[in-house]
């Protein structure tokens, strides 16, 4: 590949804010999208394009960053052109269909990488170079929360039809983190409940036991408009215990009068780590150089396949065990 | 008035706590009687513990109750709850005992019919909703400012008890880590949420101090109340040994209105040990098993006091780890009942 890819840009929304400034960086970017591609596009010097075809044709590499209920549909096309995709988390809406990308992926021999861009937050990654040391020990019991406020700016988040609800679009970060760092998950515990007068409020907890006797606990919150994006783990293993909350990290503190604020639900970033610009390099390096990248195709599928276990765990108020559920490949 | 205190046993660690305060506090006269932890050998058991301690000596539980003590203070092992408590309410003895209330459904049983029977007044030893951090939570939303709460996440963890072998005896204790953290962030929730525990969750493991313990050191817990709040618990003795604090008490509320969170016992002055490296942590928070016993003694006396963790409150937050055990072992969410 190319020093300088041809990058396809599928979608110009929500997450695509924090992508866009890394991928013209690293390539030359095209964007196919029905909506604010020309806004897109002219703020950040990209090609516009009217089609997927014509975005396929055009592109070294395409990242897919539509609602989530599409993502099966256009990476299975790009995948079908010989195309390299990253596919923005989670990997498809259905474990039938992550599992259709993963087997479309390896047959055609083209590379799929989900962006689970908490495997390169400075936080996470730190943690999981302390598990891989012995540093921690043998894992015991893990704990992450996420935080944020609700996702107002597009209907879809709230449609649990089209992005799975919170557990699949928000905690799904977590379940991939727990899965990371203390291996396969047997068996999930789940409750979730939401609020819709005023602000929308949804919130889910999951517990996970491993299949290395660890347990898990995720927590996550789609709050009021306010509220601000926080991030936390605490992890304790047979040898120590570390923890993380982003909301103590911060540098800077002020007391000036209040305004009004809104929360947002995408996290601050530091220039000089930007996560989103370190997944897609590593993918990127990974295609020139043929390296192995932070997370496979198969991490994706498997943290689809949890989430789905968690789902069906809240609505049933059941344990949910992975072997009986969802399409294992 | 002076109040006649009695302190039965010092099996708990707690017990040289409480004595501690009571020596502080006006009009009272304590005796402690531990005749279970007599010939163990323990410097701080039996009547060596109770010289330690500077407290005038009970003796026995027979000489203890025939000296007619207004109130007993209950700091056995958890599966001698029940006896004593039957024992203190037949002298007609208030009583404040150490939580859990009991290992076994039928002991809890047995301890409401004795103190009905009785009509003694009773409190559960849950000081952390004695905080002052808690009493503002509470203003806040009393105030309206939380709005409708949601969810809630709680914490307690801690080192592996080890001054005391019971903590880890599944029978003295009922339990590992469920039975000794669950209750404290379940009374919080009692107190913060209107509706009753419905349902739980749980899972468990045995894998931190594997070799010094038979019982559950890892343990988080899903509940479900009857108004659709959720709540999380991760009650695991999960703090190294090597911790400069002996652990602590979360709480994280989600409400329609925002968030709202504690970290009890964090106020502290910390720094480093200049010979280890270590850190240091010196505790400055209030103590708040001394506003615990000032209610008590209070409620005792027949002064106004505030309100204090009752029978009904020791027993619903004990009915949510009985469910979690069971959940642990069956892996099924299973309905909350005592």
């Amino acid at each position: 590949m190319q020093e300088r890819p041809r990058i396809g840009l599928v979608g110009a929304g929500g997450i695509v804010s924090l992508h866009a400034p890394n991928l013209v960086a690293f390539g030359d970017v095209t964007v196919f999208a029905h909506e604010g591609a020309g806004e897109l596009a002219a703020q950040h010097g990209m090609d516009i394009v009217t089609s997927l075809d014509e975005l396929i044709a055009a592109s070294d590499v395409v990242l897919i960053a539509t609602p989530t209920h599409t993502h099966h549909e256009i990476a299975r096309r790009v995948l079908a052109a010989g195309v390299p995709v990253i596919a923005e988390k989670p990997l498809a809406r259905t474990s039938a269909q992550s599992a259709e990308l993963v087997d479309l992926a390896r047959r055609a021999g083209v590379p799929l990488f989900p962006a689970h861009v908490v495997r390169y937050f400075p936080a996470y990654a730190e943690l999981r170079r302390a598990v891989e040391s012995g540093r921690l020990g043998e894992l015991a019991v893990l704990r992450f929360s996420r935080s944020s406020a609700y996702p107002a700016g597009a209907e879809w988040y709230g449609a649990e039809e089209l992005s799975g609800g919170i557990i699949l679009d928000q905690m799904i970060h977590d379940l991939d983190q727990a899965r990371w760092l203390a291996g396969e998950v047997e068996s999930v515990f789940a409750q979730a409940t939401r609020r819709s007068q005023g602000d929308p409020v949804h919130a889910a907890h999951v517990l996970l036991r491993h299949a290395s006797g660890a347990i898990s606990s995720c927590a996550g919150v789609w709050g009021p408009h306010h509220l601000e994006f926080t991030t936390g783990f605490s992890v304790a293993g047979s040898r120590g215990r570390l923890e993380y909350s982003s909301s103590r990290e911060t540098e800077l503190s002020f007391d000036l009068a209040p305004v009004a604020t809104d929360g947002g639900h995408l996290p601050a970033l530091s220039a000089a780590v930007d996560p989103y610009a370190l997944e897609v390099a590593d993918f990127l390096q990974s295609l020139r150089t043929g390296s192995t990248p932070r997370v496979t195709a198969e991490d994706g599928h498997e943290a689809v396949r949890i989430a789905e276990a968690a789902v069906l765990s809240a609505r049933t108020g059941q344990l949910v065990r992975l072997s009986e559920t969802g399409v294992a490949r | 008035m002076t109040v006649k205190v009695g302190v039965l046993s010092l099996a708990h660690v707690h017990a040289a706590s409480y004595v501690d305060i009571l020596a502080r506090i006006a009009d009272v006269e304590v005796r402690v009687a531990d005749p279970d932890g007599e010939g163990l050998g323990a410097p701080d058991r039996g009547r060596a513990g109770i010289e330690s301690l500077g407290a005038a000596d009970g003796g026995s539980y027979d000489e203890l109750f025939a000296w007619q003590p207004d109130a007993v203070i209950i700091t056995s092992e958890n599966s001698r709850h029940r006896e004593l408590v039957e024992r203190a309410a037949d002298a007609g003895a208030d009583i404040l005992c150490e939580k859990p209330l009991a290992t076994e459904r039928a002991d809890a049983h047995a301890i409401r019919d004795a103190v009905s029977r009785s009509g003694v007044r009773f409190a559960t030893a849950y000081p952390v909703r004695f905080a002052t951090s808690f009493r503002q939570l509470v203003g806040i939303r009393d105030s309206g400012a939380l709005g409708e709460i949601v969810a809630v996440r709680g914490e307690n963890n801690g080192k592996l008890p080890s001054s005391r072998d019971w903590f880890t005896d599944p029978v003295l204790a009922g339990g590992g880590a469920l039975f000794d953290h669950v209750v404290h962030v379940a009374d919080l929730l009692d107190v913060l949420l209107d509706s009753p525990p419905v349902s739980v969750a749980a899972v468990t493991n045995g894998i931190l101090h594997r070799d010094r313990a038979d019982v559950e050191t890892g343990g988080l817990v899903l509940v479900e109340y009857a108004d659709g709040v959720i709540a999380s618990i991760d009650c695991s003795w999960s703090l190294p040994d090597t911790a400069p604090r002996w652990g602590g008490v979360w709480l994280h509320v989600l409400a329609t209105g925002g968030t709202a969170d504690i970290d009890f016992f964090d106020a502290a002055v910390r720094g480093v040990d200049g010979a280890t490296g270590s850190a240091v942590e010196l505790s400055i928070g209030e103590n708040v098993d001394e506003a615990l016993l000032t209610a008590f003694l209070d409620m005792v006396r027949g002064d106004e006091h505030p309100p204090l963790p009752d029978l009904d409150a020791g027993l619903r937050s004990l009915s949510i780890v009985f469910a979690a055990q069971e959940s642990a072992r069956t892996g099924r969410r299973v309905a909350v009942a005592l």
